[in-house]
């Protein structure tokens, strides 16, 4: 699918305004204004963090430890407060937005149920939402499929690879048909071949998907470039962002891309950023 | 941990299905094999069982020491034969006293451990009661408990549960509060109420814990019922191996004392391999601590 890419952030928001678009309107699925963070310990994580994430974009998160970036995924998912600002999350406060459902979360670790088997972990989001049991394991077939793993549903998560356990965790995240997904660090435990592999299986299941937003935390300049619409560059002591680059490149990716020189300049453009 | 990289289905999506690649394998053959498995593990404590009773037995008749005052295997062997029936009778009221206590105990821990996870604050006013009590000796407590429940099987089970019900209470509690963070996390985004958190979560995930409090507390219910008996029973063949061994005791039927004492141990340790199997069934297919 060929994907026209949004203008820059800065000029997001002036378009809306120009053509009257409602500012609490879904179609601006994140908005971050004046966002502060400051811990109780007098700690600043986030300082005056702006940004608007429209809807069916990609956006990865990049910055040294430390820059806030999981804090800003904390306070657009409700695990914290913060301190100062305006967010607003489909519309409405964050814990409210959670409520209804339509947001999903990768962790760094797969975080799956030992216990359960890979259909009964996918389809958790739906049990906890006391979605009747056939209804749940038909969706939970359908996203296994999606990630490739469907003959594997009656295995237990310990019978898998890392790899396959992070799939299994994104076929979690996908059962919801969720319009916002928060990844963080998702790839950042696995070997390069893997993490390689997923990145091609992630961007191919967003493309398909046509309305789902992406917000992906990474440490690797190279996987932002690779993966994104815009990466939002965060620098930390206090955690900002620092700029918003426009990642210019048609969907579908592949090998092609990341051998281009535009991907190399991207990646010295991101990298360039956070060194200032 | 070779065989669980054996396990492991390969990354690549291509590979055939690892039950489909298995080879036929002769029934026969592999319950040979299985015989010989079984032998292998055994085979190290029979031996041990066999030199340990040898060498009792050689040097006590070596030594020509009287069996009251040091009782060879096989002295131990014919008084229990001689009292099979009484031997019999105490055992089973033991083992009544004992499951009873220890049936109990679970039941109240595993909840209280709950109720005390739900709320630090209710944890941290509950808590330290719980250990004050644990840290009063039984042997004083008993009489109280002879004072208001009377002697018999019911202030029997009530030491029993008292001495088993500490450990499962500590070790469930460690095991709810001890919840992977981002698991918490995970059922807190997706909106779980706090029921199908414990439920679905942190009772599932503490199971190790629990299973690790109950290995303790079983043989820790036989002691407990041993001195119940000791203290609080009745006489006769209702009074089980706690009021024999101190009949035997009195009357220096040495080798009689040391039937009763090996029969416990033997009651404890069946009880013990029957709570291990249990933890086997629940945890063999995801938990470190059961995988083969």
């Amino acid at each position: 699918m060929e994907r026209q890419i949004m203008t820059r952030i800065s000029s997001q928001a002036e378009a809306a305004a120009a053509t009257g678009i409602d500012r609490h309107h879904p179609q601006n699925l994140v908005e971050l204004k004046n966002i502060d963070k400051v811990y109780p310990n007098g700690t600043v994580a986030v300082e005056r963090a702006n940004l608007d994430i429209a809807e069916n974009e990609f956006f990865c998160f990049v910055g040294p430890s430390g820059c806030g970036k999981s804090t800003i995924f904390n306070m657009i998912t409700g695990l914290t407060e913060h301190t100062g600002g305006e967010l607003s999350v489909l519309g409405t406060e964050s814990k409210e937005a959670r409520k209804e459902n339509e947001i999903a979360f990768v962790f760094q670790e797969p975080t799956l149920l030992p216990w359960n088997n890979l259909l009964e972990n996918v389809s958790l989001p739906l049990k906890l939402r006391k979605v009747p049991k056939k209804q749940r394991h038909e969706e939970g077939e359908r996203v296994l499929e999606l990630v490739g793993l469907k003959d594997y549903t009656k295995s237990l998560p310990s019978q898998l690879s890392g790899g396959m356990k992070m799939r299994v965790s994104i076929a979690r995240a996908l059962i919801s048909r969720p319009k916002l997904l928060l990844m963080d660090e998702p790839f950042g435990a696995l070997d390069e071949f893997t993490r390689q592999s997923l990145q091609d299986e992630l961007l191919r299941i967003w493309s398909q998907d046509q309305r789902m937003t992406v917000l992906f935390i990474t440490h690797n300049v190279f996987e932002a470039v690779y993966l994104s619409s815009q990466v939002v560059v965060m620098t930390p002591s206090p955690g900002r962002i620092s700029d918003v680059i426009q990642i210019d490149e048609p969907f579908p990716r592949g090998e092609n891309f990341r051998v281009a020189p535009s991907f190399s300049q991207y990646v010295q453009s991101v990298t360039s950023s956070l060194e200032h | 941990m070779e065989r669980k990289q054996e396990e492991r289905v390969g990354e690549s999506l291509t590979l055939p299905n690892l039950s489909q690649s298995k080879p036929a394998v002769n029934q026969r053959s592999k319950m040979t094999e299985f015989v010989r498995r079984k032998a292998l593990q055994i085979l190290p404590s029979v031996t041990l069982f066999v030199v340990f009773f040898g060498a009792w037995e050689l040097i006590l008749r070596l030594a020509d020491i009287a069996p009251f005052i040091f009782p060879k295997p096989s002295d131990i062997v014919v008084a229990a034969q001689g009292n099979w029936v009484n031997l019999l009778g105490a055992a089973q009221a033991t083992t009544t006293g004992a499951l009873a206590g220890f049936a109990i105990s679970t039941v109240l821990a595993i909840s209280m451990a709950i109720i005390l996870s739900l709320s630090k604050w209710i944890e941290k006013s509950v808590y330290p009661y719980i250990v004050i009590l644990q840290t009063i000796p039984i042997v004083a407590v008993i009489p109280i408990i002879v004072i208001w429940f009377g002697a018999g099987i019911q202030s029997i089970i009530i030491v029993v549960f008292l001495i088993s019900f500490f450990p499962i209470l500590t070790n469930t509690l460690i095991g709810l509060n001890s919840t992977d963070q981002n698991m918490k996390n995970l059922f807190y985004l997706y909106n779980a109420s706090r029921f199908q958190t414990i439920f679905k979560l942190r009772i599932p995930a503490a199971l190790p814990y629990i299973v690790a409090g109950l290995k303790i507390s079983c043989t820790l219910a036989f002691i407990g019922a041993i001195v119940g008996e000791y203290m609080a029973g009745i006489g006769g063949a209702e009074g089980g191996l706690g009021q024999a061994i101190t009949v035997a005791a009195t009357r220096l039927e040495t080798p009689y004392l040391f039937a009763c004492g090996l029969t416990a141990s033997l009651l404890s340790v069946t009880v013990y391999q029957i709570v291990t199997k249990l933890s086997e069934r629940m945890l063999s297919s995801w938990h470190e601590s059961e995988m083969k």
